[in-house]
């Protein structure tokens, strides 16, 4: 258990050995929900959904959580695929620095969570914490998943980052928060989330079908990243 | 050979062009006719919808953080390997030039593919003003990606200009939001000057552009300017 702590704890100074990645890591979420949360509200009537201040407010929390921890994770495996390679050929083992990278990768998105959440209480109080609090995550895990799915399948950078900013994009375009129509909102990966931090943001309970969804998706999501992260570390032949 | 390889790399050039083009599609498609009153650049008010607002400013906005992020990693890839072809008998201009031309490309390509969809959705009064607002945005963007990429590692500079250009097109300079006009200290903003060409130049078919499109290009040149003096003293420097 120690070697795993230490693995995971290396991987996590990894990320925020640069002072500033830190910096950002806190304060872009808290930003984000600060001045999004003004506007989302107007912006969201004017796309045709029906988001009530408070809950437009939250959502802003979830798509922070969500974006940066997509972006984390598209890194932590294009950036350091090689370096995971040498690692598990020199003794480690791909299965421990895949659980090494998904323990950095959920610590920090617990961060980049906490972060939201306390910037959301702070701002606009949260009438139902632990719902707010498990449906940002949600937004966090689940964009772990994508994240490092996409950085098993594109290598570089630039594409990489676009194709996070667009499966971004596609779902909060499609999402509830944004469009009232469903469609083919009801199947983006934050569909179940967004309704979570909707419910919760505007002071409601959730039906158990959204708390499951959303469950289910994270658990994959971190599922995905967990494969992704195996996948990236095993040696060649 | 700089934009050779950019062609060798088609899924690059797909996303360059489906991300603004979804992105750009998808706002309008689905924003609604609301009405909404705007101040015009030269001060005058005017009347138009949430729907024409959009199709007006989300060029800019997608422009902006697209051409940013192709800053970030044309800086990054810049960096880590011009020296060589200088050390191997390239003279540093040549490099330089070779980069900054990419980059523009890029960018242009962007421009390109979000003034032609936005075209399918909406009509600006001053077309060519309307245009040179969007390669003045992907301008400044892409060289404040070029800055960030030099001094910040991938994630960070992704983070940074995720951050700027939403908070500063989306939000500040946006006319959808708040009384319709920018707030006084927005000027301080890289995206004041293009964005309100852009917006003067979408509903007026009278604009002097003058005092907006000075700050445009002097936030374009010394952008643009310190991008290429962080590459000459990377790229050019003694041993």
């Amino acid at each position: 258990m120690s070697g795993f702590g230490a693995i995971s704890g290396n991987f996590l100074r990894e990320q925020i050995r640069a002072p500033l990645n830190l910096v950002l890591l806190v304060a872009i979420p808290a930003f984000f929900v600060l001045i999004f949360a003004s506007v989302l509200g107007e912006f969201a009537e004017a796309l045709g959904g029906d988001l009530a201040r408070q809950s437009a407010t939250a959502i802003s929390a979830g798509w922070a959580a969500a974006f940066l921890c997509g972006a984390l994770s598209y890194f932590q495996v294009s950036s350091s695929r090689e370096a995971d390679r040498r690692l598990a050929l020199a003794g480690l083992g791909p299965r421990r620095v895949a659980t090494g990278r998904i323990a950095a990768s959920l610590a920090l998105g617990v961060v980049v969570s906490v972060v939201a959440y306390l910037t959301l209480w702070l701002r606009s109080g949260v009438a139902h914490p632990l719902h707010v609090a498990a449906a940002i995550f949600i937004f966090a895990a689940i964009y772990i998943g994508v994240g490092a799915l996409i950085g098993t399948l594109v290598r570089g950078p630039l594409e990489g980052s676009l194709l996070v900013v667009l499966v971004f994009s596609l779902d909060v375009f499609s999402g509830p928060a944004m469009t009232s129509s469903g469609g083919f909102g009801n199947f983006t990966p934050t569909n179940h989330a967004a309704n979570l931090l909707i419910a919760g943001g505007g002071g409601q309970g959730s039906p158990t079908s959204d708390w499951i969804g959303g469950a289910a998706i994270a658990f994959g999501g971190l599922l995905v990243a967990l494969v992704a992260f195996f996948l990236s570390a095993r040696g060649r032949g | 050979m700089a934009l050779r390889d950019q062609l060798r790399r088609p899924l690059l050039l797909i996303l360059l062009v489906v991300v603004p083009a979804y992105v750009v599609t998808r706002s309008i498609a689905t924003t609604e006719a609301t009405p909404r009153l705007i101040e015009l650049p030269d001060g005058s008010v005017i009347a138009t919808t949430m729907r024409e607002l959009h199709g007006a400013i989300m060029a800019g906005m997608t422009i902006g953080f697209v051409a940013a992020l192709v800053g970030v990693f044309v800086m990054q890839s810049a960096l880590l390997g011009d020296r060589r072809l200088v050390l191997a008998g390239y003279r540093p201009f040549e490099a330089i030039t070779a980069r900054l031309l990419v980059l523009i490309s890029l960018t242009a390509l962007v421009v390109a593919v979000s003034a032609l969809v936005t075209a399918a959705h909406f009509t600006p009064m001053l077309w060519p003003t309307f245009l040179l607002s969007l390669v003045l945005i992907g301008l400044i963007y892409a060289s404040i990606g070029a800055l960030a990429g030099a001094v910040l590692d991938k994630l960070a500079a992704t983070y940074l200009i995720f951050f700027l250009a939403l908070t500063d097109l989306g939000v500040v300079q946006n006319p959808m939001f708040g009384d319709g006009a920018p707030a006084d200290w927005a000027v301080i903003l890289p995206g004041y000057g293009p964005s309100r060409l852009m917006v003067g130049a979408a509903f007026s078919p009278t604009l002097h552009p003058f005092d907006d499109l000075v700050l445009s290009l002097a936030w374009v040149l010394i952008l643009g300017g310190g991008a290429f003096l962080v590459l000459r003293r990377s790229i050019g420097r003694q041993g």
